[in-house]
């Protein structure tokens, strides 16, 4: 038995060996492995037609479109999601284009097309579009006898679910069957998998608004995602109106912001007309507190709620507590960009510039911002030949070469044949405040901002997006000031080229650690060296960050001296607040106003805050099918 | 005996292996991942995600790579590049994933279009993995690193930040049920249809049909909320500990952190899980004692003349509790797992409350590392339970 068994593991043996050999083994080389990429040209399967090019037999029709606009009751959708916020505040979150009215791109309710809640004129626009409601019948068929159904998929949370079935009731009510699907948010915001696969017919989901309203990759006609383009670009509506796509990338490309607010204005027009998305409303902010807290004030547009964290205080207080219910993975956000994590960097290294009211400021810790009309930045003609780093007409960066197409320095698309072109170079000078100092007590310096451009720069560094390395063509970084002087590719005439570009690391420090171990850097991810009002004390990990005053902040000692993020869940953080446990919970870990914290500020317990924030739900259409 | 623990030893780790690539194979198929999400940041001139860009970040999360190899790197931490033997490198070429995968719109037998992945653009060899960062493999306690948790930091960090906590909620919680629900269970059996046995079952039955989550919010509004509105003696809602010092009434100053403060936050949820451990155990008890009462030894015990007492807790309650072995030895992976529920109303910092946060949030490693150690911990208290027969019942002979 024991020599039939010891044949047999002698056989594997020679099997493997012969394996080797006929793998043809090749020598070691001396120098370490290079890894290789080989480009294989693959078969690819004949398809009849390109993907997403019939338009949708039903959804393509404008006047269906317009009705489910007109059925849609915005006021009821919110009161549902909304119930306690009073119906003024209701009013103020509804929205009719992609720009809430508050912003300064906002075009004003006079030049778009506003479909108020009317049934009656859905219904008409249905029979118009030969979608007619037999007696008897609860939903709308056509002349072949098919049915008015629709598709609508969204996310399983409980927000979506409880105005999805309203919005249902109200589609019913005009004879439009709704059929909804409640996917997990992990296929529906897949990589590869829901709205980026353009998998839905009504689809709904939310954007973040910010300070600039962006918008071109949403919906300018070279952004829709195709299987032959990879699937690039975020217009998955399939939306391609050539007036809001021009004005779309103008509003994206110029400086001048009278023309920027032109711009949006015809897309919001022509948005509004052609109605390739619902927009519904935008959600609330609800932010809960110490009754007797001060200094805590939240403000539109401004995303990270803490900017002033120094001026927060209870009476009696030396430590004030935030709730949280996510723990931030980590405190390197070049490469952990999660809401909670930037709450928390804040704290110890505050943001360059501020958004307060949509409006671009600098923060305590820089100079004014460079703009244009201030001096600090500078557009120049520059002449640019064969071989140069250029931004295209498209946005993309990309060698000068015959055929290559740029916007010249008189604002003309010309198609590059040789010889020099002149174009706009933006070169604009970023300077820190004065007295800015680490907590160590090192003052910043240029070579902190040095080390921000490197990491960032560094593909080793697992930072997500290198575009904007890619669209710089030198950085010069100051001798006589903290600070630099950016200077972008030719053809880059990025409406935001006053924001600050690189963030700030101690160099005195970190200049040593390779990139590629920045993100595994306790230093770097879990108690950064702190230049804000305070400094991370300690980090116990699933419960909390503590935090104490840096004496050396440039604003002066902070109202309260210690701080602490507290890591409480969904279902304990009301309790928390209410027991005295915590003493912020903000909207990040509330799931909005409820009775009892209703009830709580009514006895004097608390005071809440509800606000109208950046994110904005909406139904997007699609246009087209597979 | 011998050949007994050998063969358990082999099918432990077939189930472990087995129960291994069931579960990374769910999990790699669910969808999600560290990419989820991504395509729906609004893309501006500062932020674009680029076909390079997912490329990037697919082989960074090593999801470049085919599942058997990715699989077979997280178990045992190879493949890392070819094989070399005697100077030379053997399986260089070998195809181990596709770095750009080639999607293509498909008519399928259905007669619908659908997109399929129909090629690759960028193959990996088995050379490109030379020099990638690798786990030493679960198998050998390295559990990689957390995608979103703990961004590119040891899973095992997470853990034993974790663990201690977890022991000491279960741990507490357990003992307290057992010490407790054992006599509940063997008086409740001893006098049957009694006032007392009637009570004590209602309440074991509410005890186990109320939903922990339902049971704990009400325990946090009558002993917490509502005394501590009220001015009378109170326990904190939750937390491990109190962040600063606080008073509560007849009890005085507590000092944030102290042992007192750390004794308080037990209270509720060792309270919730222990009322709820109880009613269970203390029925189980019930019904294993009335069973063995019922056995002809016990009327002959009696018939010798021995003392109830003796009968009880000698005759009957030996016999009564080896069935009992096989909920105590289950509560091994208990420890580790923890409680989700109660950690969550209560915002105790423990295992359950980081699986869910693993699962919410797509972190993979850490939840198959949760898995894993789960899945060790059973067959572990498996062969325990099968051990503890033998030494409790002489009957019973391992072969």
């Amino acid at each position: 038995m024991l020599r039939k068994r010891l044949l047999a593991l002698l056989g594997l043996l020679v099997i493997a060996s012969m394996t080797l050999v006929a793998c043809g083994g090749t020598d070691v080389p001396a120098a370490p492995s290079v890894e290789t990429v080989e480009v294989i040209v693959t078969e690819v399967v004949e398809v009849e037609r390109e993907a997403f090019t019939t338009p949708h037999p039903i959804l393509s029709d404008l006047k269906v479109r317009q009705a489910l606009a007109y059925c849609t009751n915005k006021s009821d959708l919110l009161k549902s999601v909304y119930p306690l916020i009073s119906d003024e505040a209701r009013a103020g979150l509804v929205m009719d284009t992609f720009i809430p009215k508050s912003h300064w791109a906002y075009a004003g309710d006079e030049n778009v097309t506003i479909y108020s809640y009317d049934p009656d004129k859905g219904r008409a626009l249905l029979d118009e579009a030969g979608w007619t409601l037999a007696e008897g019948a609860d939903f709308r068929t056509n002349a072949d006898g098919d049915e008015l159904s629709l598709k609508f998929t969204t996310t399983s949370a409980t927000f979506r679910q409880t105005w999805a079935a309203i919005w249902e009731q109200q589609m019913a009510e005009c004879g439009i069957r709704i059929v909804r699907l409640h996917a997990p948010a992990s296929w529906w915001f897949g990589d590869t998998t829901g709205i980026a696969r353009r998998d839905y017919e009504l689809g709904a989901f939310a954007w973040v608004g910010q300070a600039d309203p962006g918008g071109q990759t949403l919906y300018a006609c070279d952004q829709i995602p195709f299987p032959t383009n990879g699937w690039e670009g975020q217009n998955a509506m399939g939306w391609c109106n050539e007036a809001a796509s021009t004005n779309i990338k103008l509003a994206n490309n110029t400086l001048v912001q009278d023309e920027r607010i032109a711009a949006y204005t015809v897309v919001q027009q022509e948005f509004t007309k052609d109605v390739p998305s619902i927009p519904l409303f935008n959600r609330t902010e609800t932010f809960a507190t110490a009754a007797d807290l001060t200094g805590f004030a939240p403000t539109p547009g401004q995303e990270y709620y803490n900017y002033n964290v120094q001026e927060w205080a209870r009476p009696g207080q030396d430590t004030i507590i935030l709730g949280f219910t996510q723990e931030p993975a980590s405190l390197f956000t070049l490469v952990e960009d999660a809401f909670v994590a930037n709450i928390a960097y804040q704290i110890v290294r505050p943001a360059q510039e501020w958004h307060l009211n949509y409006e671009f400021t600098n923060s305590p810790i820089t100079k004014e911002l460079p703009t244009l009309e201030n001096g600090g930045t500078t557009n120049n003609d520059v002449e640019v030949s064969e071989g140069t780093k250029v931004v295209d007409v498209n946005g993309d960066v990309v060698e000068l070469a015959p055929g290559v197409t740029v916007k010249n320095a008189a604002g003309e698309e010309v198609e590059f044949t040789g010889g020099t072109v002149t174009m706009k170079q933006l070169v604009s000078r970023f300077e820190i405040a004065d007295g800015v100092t680490w907590e160590d007590g090192t003052p910043v310096s240029s070579a902190d901002l040095e080390l921000g451009y490197k990491i960032a720069c560094d593909p080793e560094s697992g930072a997500t997006s290198f575009i904007t390395c890619d669209k710089t063509a030198n950085v010069e970084f100051l001798t006589d000031a903290v600070g630099y002087i950016q200077t972008w590719v030719p053809g880059v005439q990025d409406p935001l080229y006053f924001v600050p570009v690189w963030p700030i690391y101690p160099n005195h420090q970190l200049g040593d650690v390779p990139a590629a171990e920045w993100a595994t850097n306790p230093l770097v991810a879990e108690t950064p060296l702190s230049y804000g009002p305070y400094k991370l004390v300690e980090w116990v990990k699933g419960e909390k960050m503590v935090f104490a005053a840096n004496e050396h902040w440039v604003g002066g000692a902070p109202a309260t001296p210690n701080f602490v993020i507290q890591f409480v869940t969904p279902e304990s953080a009301e309790s928390l607040l209410l027991g005295g446990e915590v003493d912020i919970l903000a909207s990040e870990s509330l799931a909005g106003l409820t009775q009892a914290l209703v009830d709580a500020e009514a006895a004097g317990a608390i005071k809440t805050y509800t606000e109208a924030g950046g994110t904005w739900e909406h139904i997007d259409i699609q246009l087209f099918i597979r | 005996m011998t050949v007994f623990y050998i063969r358990r030893l082999f099918q432990m780790a077939l189930v472990l292996l087995i129960s291994a690539i069931a579960t990374y194979t769910l999990l790699n198929f669910a969808p999600g991942g560290p990419l989820a999400g991504l395509r729906q940041i609004q893309q501006t001139g500062r932020f674009q995600i680029t076909e390079d860009d997912i490329a990037r970040i697919r082989a960074y999360f090593e999801l470049d790579l085919y599942l058997p190899y990715r699989f077979m790197r997280w178990f045992v931490g190879w493949p890392t590049g070819p094989v070399e033997i005697g100077g030379r490198e053997y399986f260089s070429d070998v195809v181990v994933g596709c770095r750009k995968p080639v999607e293509t719109e498909v008519l399928n037998d259905d007669g619908e279009y659908e997109i399929q992945v129909t090629g690759c653009n960028e193959l990996v060899y088995m050379k490109d993995l030379t020099g990638r960062r690798v786990s030493r493999g679960i198998i050998r306690g390295d559990f990689g690193l957390s995608w979103r948790l703990l961004r590119d930091r040891p899973v095992s960090e997470l853990i034993i930040s974790r663990l201690p906590k977890t022991i000491q909620l279960i741990g507490l919680s357990t003992l307290l049920s057992l010490f407790i629900g054992i006599p509940l269970g063997i008086y409740s059996a001893v006098k049957q249809y009694s006032r007392f046995d009637y009570i004590f079952t209602s309440l074991a039955f509410m005890g186990s049909a109320m939903p922990t989550f339902f049971f704990g919010i009400v325990m946090i509004l009558l002993f917490s909320l509502i005394p501590k509105e009220a001015g009378w003696l109170y326990v904190p809602a939750g937390l491990s500990e109190s962040v600063r010092g606080y008073t509560i009434p007849l009890l005085g100053e507590v000092a944030a952190g102290s042992v007192k403060d750390r004794i308080l936050h037990l209270i509720l949820p060792v309270a919730v899980l222990t009322i709820v451990n109880i009613s269970y155990y203390s029925r189980f008890v019930r019904g294993s004692m009335l069973e063995v009462m019922r056995q002809d030894y016990i009327r002959t015990a009696r018939a010798k003349g021995l003392l109830e007492r003796v009968v009880i807790m000698k005759h009957a309650l030996r016999n009564a509790l080896i069935p009992f072995i096989t909920i105590v030895v289950f509560t091994l992976p208990g420890l580790f797992s923890g409680a989700i529920i109660t950690e969550s109303i209560f915002a105790w910092p423990g295992m359950g409350r980081l699986y869910l946060l693993a699962l919410g949030d797509y972190d993979y490693p850490v939840a198959m590392a949760i898995f894993f150690i789960i899945a060790v911990l059973t067959v572990i208290a498996t062969l325990l339970r099968d051990v503890l027969y033998t030494i409790v019942d002489p009957r019973i002979r391992l072969s």
